[in-house]
């Protein structure tokens, strides 16, 4: 055994067994403090605890050794002590082991009877140590097995997803929380119970199917209709780790919405394909019926097709320019560069740019300024600004008939700047108002057939509005008019 | 002289298909009388039945040239009026509308279906074809 470095604490009054002792050990390799009595032996202790053992006289003056030992047990359970005594009697060694002593050896004794007292001590202090490491081992890994145990648990309630685990018996022996909602009908059932309670048919051949086909690892997916909403349900085995299969899990996550927006999303590509396809096709036909010379050649009429295609043309830039804008609106990667905007002039000259085309159809347009000039600003982008009044403006002129009347109004609303545009036009129903600024729609009737528009504009215009932290509304009777108002925040 | 070439009904809500057709017919001496929309160009037959009917599928609604093409069909008096649909939407809310057998074709209650533009020798030759 190597004894190099172990401490030894020697406490004895009596000068020649301290030396003695101390001579044995510190020739055997042990490092070795001495004391004449009890009091001394604290003292270096408590100013230095690191000691493996103690040899304790049993009479000391000051303070005796069976007091000391009691101290020292309770500075340090673990320290071995052995009492050294020259009086021993059963009732001595008794009291001295009942404080704490491993053993005794009385006096006199040879050098190999201490070593052998002090070796058979260390080697029982040592199996002690071990013993109680592994028993504060095994109680944290205890603890922290439980705890583990409730952590699962408690994931298990609280994920989004309904888990299910059903045994080879076709038993389920777990559902969480979210399984619970997804079939009712056995929610009150506690587990174990039969996978057919949850009277659906359909699970159980996913299940089946997991756990009759080959064994190993694998995933069985299907999307599944289960009450309102639809659920893409993953099943697994259960692997052992000896390899057999003992069950299945079975996750269902409800996969509702991205259906809706799925279809959504596939009605939006058909309809923008359509949008493109219209103005295209008329585009086509109009040349193939000049190509084709069917309709004769006079210019006039040449003329005619060539400006009608033309303007097909000219309406799907705009609508794919639109598509492009709105869809970066969409993803966020539609960036406004804000500067301070002049309202009034911004406005003024969104009125300007429509006044050719107001007069070609004999429309009065009238700007009615509320505003001083150059004193209400707005932090906005100003190109978004003019393409959302240009748009409004456009559309007052399209949907008023000749001699109409097209009234633009900016004022101010307590924050906002407040700009209007009312028209003497066709007007809209209740019900086509309520979707006048939805993607792709389009008033269609009798007076809207020849009037040539993409349905995204007042799309964009509003989304545009809202980028600014803005609104738009639109009043309409059929027959009267319409006026859309709009609300910028002033800077 | 044109009075004994017989008339035809043209729908459509696009002002260009209605008038390119309607050109495309007109020269080959046909008399045409165009609608924007189903239920004026219905009014019209009930007063004078036409010879044939060419329609938009998309107006109103998704499918008022279907709808149009079952109202005429399921009429006693204009049972056997030549419907010919036509439209941009080859497909749309995956489904296809373009017919792949002659079954498909009558269960739209449609004689010919066209995708837009139909060049003009292929809607005459059809006109003539379902004329004849």
């Amino acid at each position: 055994m190597n004894d190099h470095g172990i401490r030894a604490l020697i406490v004895d009054d009596e000068f020649g067994i301290r030396e003695g002792c101390r001579k044995i050990l510190t020739e055997e390799g042990f490092e070795v403090t001495t004391a004449c009595d009890g009091i001394e032996a604290l003292e270096i202790f408590e100013n230095d605890p690191h000691y493996s053992f103690a040899l304790v006289d049993l009479l000391m003056p000051r303070l005796g050794g069976l007091e000391l030992i009691k101290r020292l047990r309770a500075l340090d359970p673990d320290l071995l002590l052995i009492v050294i005594t020259a009086y021993a009697t059963i009732d001595t060694a008794v009291e001295g082991t009942k404080q704490g002593a491993y053993s005794y050896i009385p006096k006199p004794f040879t050098p190999e009877e201490l070593l052998l007292a002090i070796r058979n001590g260390l080697e029982r202090q040592a199996l002690a140590l071990e013993a109680k490491r592994l028993r504060e081992e095994r109680e944290k890994r205890l603890l922290e097995v439980a705890s583990e145990r409730s952590k699962c648990s408690t994931i298990l309630k609280c994920i989004t997803d309904g888990l299910l685990v059903i045994n080879l018996e076709k038993l389920v022996v777990l559902r969480n929380n979210t399984a619970a909602r997804i079939f009712p009908k056995a929610s009150r059932q506690n587990v174990p119970f039969s996978l057919s309670e949850l009277e659906y048919p359909k699970t159980d051949e996913l299940i089946d199917e997991v756990l009759e086909g080959d064994p190993g690892p694998r995933i069985v997916s299907r999307e599944l209709a289960i009450g309102k909403n639809t659920y893409m349900v993953n099943v697994s085995p259960v692997i052992e780790p000896g390899g057999e299969t003992s069950g299945a899990v079975a996750v269902f996550r409800d996969i509702t919405e991205l259906k809706k927006l799925e279809t959504a999303k596939s009605m939006f590509v058909s309809m923008v394909a359509h949008e493109l396809k219209s103005p295209l096709a008329a585009t086509e036909g109009w040349l193939n019926l000049l190509l084709s010379g069917l309709a004769g050649h006079d210019p006039e009429e040449e003329r005619h097709m060539i400006e009608r295609s033309h303007l097909r043309v000219r309406t799907l830039r705009i609508l794919i320019s639109e598509l492009l804008s709105i869809t970066a609106i969409e993803t966020g990667n539609f960036e406004l560069h804000r500067t301070s905007v002049d309202m009034v002039e911004i406005v003024r000259e969104a009125v300007e740019a429509a006044r050719e085309r107001a007069a070609g159809k004999g429309i009065d347009l009238t700007l009615n300024e509320l505003l001083p000039e150059k004193e209400k600003t707005a932090l906005a982008d100003r190109e978004a600004l003019l393409l959302v009044f240009s748009n409004l403006i456009d559309n007052a002129i399209k949907y008023t008939a000749e001699q109409g009347k097209v009234t633009v109004q900016v004022a101010q609303n307590g924050l906002y700047a407040a700009v209007s545009v009312q028209d003497t036009g066709i007007g809209m129903t209740q019900p086509e108002l309520d979707k006048v600024f939805d993607e792709f729609y389009r008033v269609k009737n009798e007076h809207t057939a020849d009037i040539p528009g993409t349905g995204l504009g007042l799309s964009l215009v509003k989304r545009l509005i809202e980028l600014h932290q803005g609104q738009i509304n639109a009043e309409s009777a059929p027959g009267k008019g319409s006026i859309f108002k709009v609300e910028i925040p002033l800077s | 002289m044109t009075g004994t070439k017989p008339s035809i009904v043209l729908v459509d809500d696009d002002i260009d298909f209605l008038e390119m057709n309607s050109g495309i017919l007109k020269a080959k001496g046909y008399r045409v009388s165009c609608f924007s929309d189903a239920d004026q160009a219905w009014q019209s037959m009930e007063a004078e039945a036409p010879k044939l009917v060419v329609t938009d599928l998309m107006m109103k609604s998704l499918d008022s040239g279907f709808s149009l093409a079952k109202k005429i069909k399921s009429d006693p008096r204009f049972t056997d009026i030549p419907v010919i649909i036509v439209t941009a939407a080859a497909s749309r809310r995956g489904f296809d509308f373009n017919p792949r057998s002659q079954e498909e074709l009558e269960a739209m209650r449609a004689d010919a279906f066209f995708d837009k533009p139909v060049s003009p020798e292929v809607l005459i030759s059809k006109v003539e074809e379902l004329l004849a």
